[in-house]
């Protein structure tokens, strides 16, 4: 996977069909009803019985709307997904604007299939990953490269500057 | 007249220091996942507050050494309105009264 920045946004490329569909969960994973998915992205807040029954009535259903909406933003930027002509590979862009919801819909992918496969801290050391069975090591997998594209997002990867828009990069 | 004013005055500050006493300020709590980044939670930090990097960042690093961290403690409403901004990134947030 390479990136860089176009115009209109953070172009991600060189994505073959595992890491597509990876990224094609991501909304799914957002929208899961699995009770441990649940759990971690609207967790118990308060002790007090009373106080927590006032924020599951308050807050938790403005954030199950935020969380839809950008599940829906995610959709729809991954089904403009392109694939390049002689390559048999995908790119994708992340439009401006659409930075935070990826971030945090990304973050919420990952804390998804932590939760879902029973994963623990020490599965995602270097030496864990050897630790969790072969479904839990696809999973860990998953949780890298989804870490991977938010790093990206966040800054914390020197990425080219290129000087053109989606468009022209595409018929290139 | 003078004298009413007065009892009322006084009512009014009783009531008022009586409120007080009944709304302690509430901690803002974010636990450590072992999932989310480190400079996401910095970021995020950044955003929700508005705390400059280097606030944010230590705080990031206590939330990680520790298991936890008061990010914030004030009045019960925007207590609760931090608690849901930062859950709105996936952060783990919980709230807590101070004097519990």
């Amino acid at each position: 996977m390479w990136y860089a920045r176009v115009t209109e946004g953070t172009v991600f490329g060189g994505l073959q069909a595992p890491v597509l569909e990876t990224l094609k969960g991501v909304p799914m994973l957002l929208e899961s009803s699995d009770a441990r998915v649940r759990e971690r992205l609207l967790p118990e807040t308060c002790d007090d019985p009373e106080d927590e029954a006032q924020w599951r009535r308050h807050a938790v259903p403005e954030l199950e709307r935020l969380f839809l909406s950008r599940a829906q933003l995610v959709r729809r930027d991954l089904a403009g997904v392109r694939k390049l002509a002689n390559f048999d590979a995908h790119v994708l862009l992340v439009p401006t604007g659409h930075e935070a919801a990826w971030l945090g819909s990304l973050n919420a992918a990952r804390l998804a299939l932590f939760a879902l496969n029973d994963l623990r801290a020490e599965h995602l050391e270097p030496e864990g990953f050897r630790k969790g069975t072969e479904k839990q090591q696809h999973a860990v997998l998953r949780i890298h490269l989804l870490a991977e594209i938010q790093s990206v997002l966040l800054g914390d990867v020197e990425i080219d500057d290129l000087d053109g828009s989606f468009e022209d990069f595409i018929l290139e | 007249m003078t004298a009413v004013h007065g009892a009322t005055k006084e009512q009014t500050e009783t009531k008022t220091r009586g409120e007080t006493q009944l709304a302690p300020p509430w901690h803002v709590i974010v636990h450590d996942d072992p999932v989310t980044l480190m400079t996401y939670v910095t970021k995020v930090f950044m955003q929700v507050f508005g705390y400059p990097q280097d606030k944010a960042q230590r705080l990031m690093l206590e939330v990680h050494k520790t298991g936890r961290s008061i990010v914030w403690t004030g009045a019960r409403e925007q207590a609760e309105m931090y608690a849901q901004k930062l859950q709105a990134h996936h952060l783990l947030t919980s709230l807590e009264v101070a004097d519990a």
